[in-house]
């Protein structure tokens, strides 16, 4: 029997699924072929949340955000967002969300940011007064005030994606959803954005859908990851929960100013790389706890320092990948 | 619905195509040069065939081929460049993303940029071939005045439902490089198809007798063969309504067909992905 999907989600997906017809050979004659981009999947994301949305190239990530943005119909399945179909109220739905893809530009070349942004008001009639609190508000979080009136042209990747973030937020859509917004972005520009969506949710119950490569996108924003493999849902958790089932090991790294002695390791334990002035251990923290490790070792002759590290964001969705030979 | 987001995508492209003012220069004296070769050429070959009733007299000859250069930016040569680009890096998508009915969306945009090239050289251009020649003594050479007011009047009226028709067909280009997501394709058909059958080679009126009557049903012929007609006086066959009336049925024909092929090309877009 089917429930009827809720309301209180801002985004309810069920049973998605997309296939593409290929043609074979590239002649207009040829056979045709199917490819499931999604098989069937489910999830839902609570207003107000940001949802990491992420999987390895190909996996149906940007077909499943095409979708929610209205510009895909899918081969079956159901979707509501904000309570609207997006497929089918296709005015309606895009006029309540924020969009941001960040490998495309929405802004327009020739003009410059404020000019940019006074044109989406009028696409979005967005009354002047609304506009102003919010350009100001926009101005103010992305460091705009500088590059207003730059033709969009002339912007660094950095300062165009503030520009875009600000684009998508102008009609307030109480939806936001980010394909890679950070991609090709310098250090600090990266941080600038994360925390600005950060805030964008906090202050103001916007809900995100992010997609992204960069696993610190995730760790820093993400309270929930959903990950997709093969067109279906092969995770759909908070990031730590991923950590301690996918790669629960830490690593204790010691530095010797001799070579490092032979070490009879507690059961746990083992050694996993051995240079002229270093020794690197590897542990389950489950089967031997760091303190009693360090117990165990710390009055090594010669040794000069010890650091304990946790794999990074990377190596464990790696592994997760690996593990799920997404 | 609100009329602003279609009027901001005109103010727009207006704004683009009034930006590039060497442009209007280059064209300007491009269009000169190509306005009198061709008057020479008339002026030969009139003056080698004094005989022959030839359907238009040489001072219209002339001033069909001086509103004719005026208003070449008019003429659908090709897609909204703003499309072809947004074709090309992907953007295109945005497009889909905006709460607006994109048939008029791009419709306003494709009409003001035609406008924003074409207004300021027909301006200019018309000042230079018309008053201003005659001042230099070249009178014989320019573009003459009205033959009466009313034809004045109805001539604009024609020009206009002239522009709406290009846009229209602007608006068929831009289909067609969504579809392709080149803007190659669309201006490898449109500049050839629209300079023969605009009468911009050579005016319609002056082809052979057995043709005329297709060459002026075809829609080409409404952007600016029927207009000038009418400013020239030369009879229209069936007269000056039937000439608006078929500036009007292809308005509204490839209105009509064009949007059952965005609906379709959209859709398309929707089931493959852009």
């Amino acid at each position: 029997m089917q429930t009827p999907l809720s309301t209180s989600d801002a985004i309810t997906v069920r049973n998605l699924r997309k296939t593409y017809r290929i043609r074979e050979g590239g002649s207009w004659r040829g056979k045709t072929r199917d490819i499931v981009a999604l098989d069937g999947i489910s999830f839902s994301v609570p207003k107000g949340q940001i949802a990491g949305f992420i999987g390895p190239n190909g996996a149906g990530k940007s077909t499943a955000i095409k979708i929610l943005s209205g510009i895909l119909r899918p081969t079956s399945g159901e979707v509501q967002v904000n309570g609207l179909v997006p497929w089918t109220n296709r005015v309606a739905h895009v006029a309540r969300i924020g969009v941001v893809f960040g490998q495309r530009t929405q802004l327009w070349w020739d003009l410059s940011v404020a000019e940019g942004l006074a044109l989406l008001r009028d696409i979005y009639g967005v009354e002047p007064e609304r506009f102003a609190r919010n350009r100001a508000r926009l101005a103010d979080a992305l460091d705009l005030g500088g590059i207003m009136d730059q033709s969009v042209r002339q912007l660094s990747l950095g300062q165009r994606m503030r520009a875009e973030i600000a684009a998508s937020l102008i009609h307030d859509p109480e939806i936001l959803i980010l394909d890679e917004p950070t991609i090709g972005l310098d250090a600090p520009s990266k941080l600038a954005v994360r925390a600005f969506v950060d805030e964008l949710c906090r202050d103001r119950g916007t809900t995100v859908l992010l997609t992204t490569h960069d696993m610190h996108d995730i760790e820093a924003l993400a309270e929930r990851v959903i990950v997709i493999g093969h067109g279906r849902i092969l995770a759909d958790s908070p990031f730590e929960d991923l950590r301690t089932t996918t790669l629960s090991e830490r690593i204790l790294e010691l530095d010797f100013h001799d070579t490092p002695p032979e070490l009879i390791l507690p059961v746990g334990a083992s050694e996993t790389a051995r240079e002229p002035h270093s020794l690197t251990i590897t542990f389950d923290p489950h089967q031997i706890p760091a303190p009693a490790l360090v117990a165990h070792i710390g009055h090594l002759p010669g040794l000069d320092d010890l650091r304990i590290s946790r794999p990074s964001i990377d190596e464990i969705i790696t592994r997760f990948y690996a593990d799920h030979a997404a | 619905m609100s009329l602003r987001p279609y009027l901001t995508a005109f103010g727009l492209q207006w704004k683009i195509g009034l930006r590039y003012r060497i442009a209007v220069v280059a064209g300007l004296v491009a269009q000169m040069w190509f306005g009198a070769v061709t008057l020479m050429a008339y002026a030969s070959v009139y003056h080698a065939a004094p005989d022959v009733q030839a359907p238009l007299s040489l001072r219209q000859a002339m001033t069909y081929t001086w509103i004719q250069q005026s208003l070449f930016t008019l003429l659908p040569l090709g897609c909204l460049p703003a499309i072809g680009d947004a074709a090309r890096t992907g953007a295109i998508v945005y497009d889909l993303l905006r709460p607006v009915d994109m048939w008029n969306w791009w419709l306003s945009a494709s009409l003001a940029r035609l406008l924003g090239n074409a207004v300021p050289r027909a301006v200019l251009l018309t000042c230079v071939a018309g008053p201003l020649a005659m001042l230099v003594g070249l009178g014989a050479w320019s573009l003459a005045g009205p033959e009466s007011l009313i034809l004045a009047a109805l001539a604009l009226v024609s020009i206009t439902l002239g522009a709406l028709l290009s846009a229209t067909i602007v608006m068929w280009w831009n289909i067609l490089t969504a579809r392709t997501l080149s803007p190659l394709g669309s201006y490898a058909v449109g500049t050839p198809l629209a300079v023969l059958l605009s009468g911009m080679l050579l005016p319609l009126p002056l082809y052979p007798d057995w043709i005329r009557p297709f060459l002026l049903a075809q829609p080409f012929a409404g952007i600016t063969d029927i207009p000038i007609r009418i400013y020239l006086g030369t009879p229209i066959p069936g007269g000056i309504a039937t000439g608006l009336g078929l500036q009007l049925f292809w308005l509204m024909a490839l209105t009509l067909l064009g949007r059952l092929w965005m609906r379709q090309t959209v859709n398309r877009l929707e089931v493959q992905g852009a």
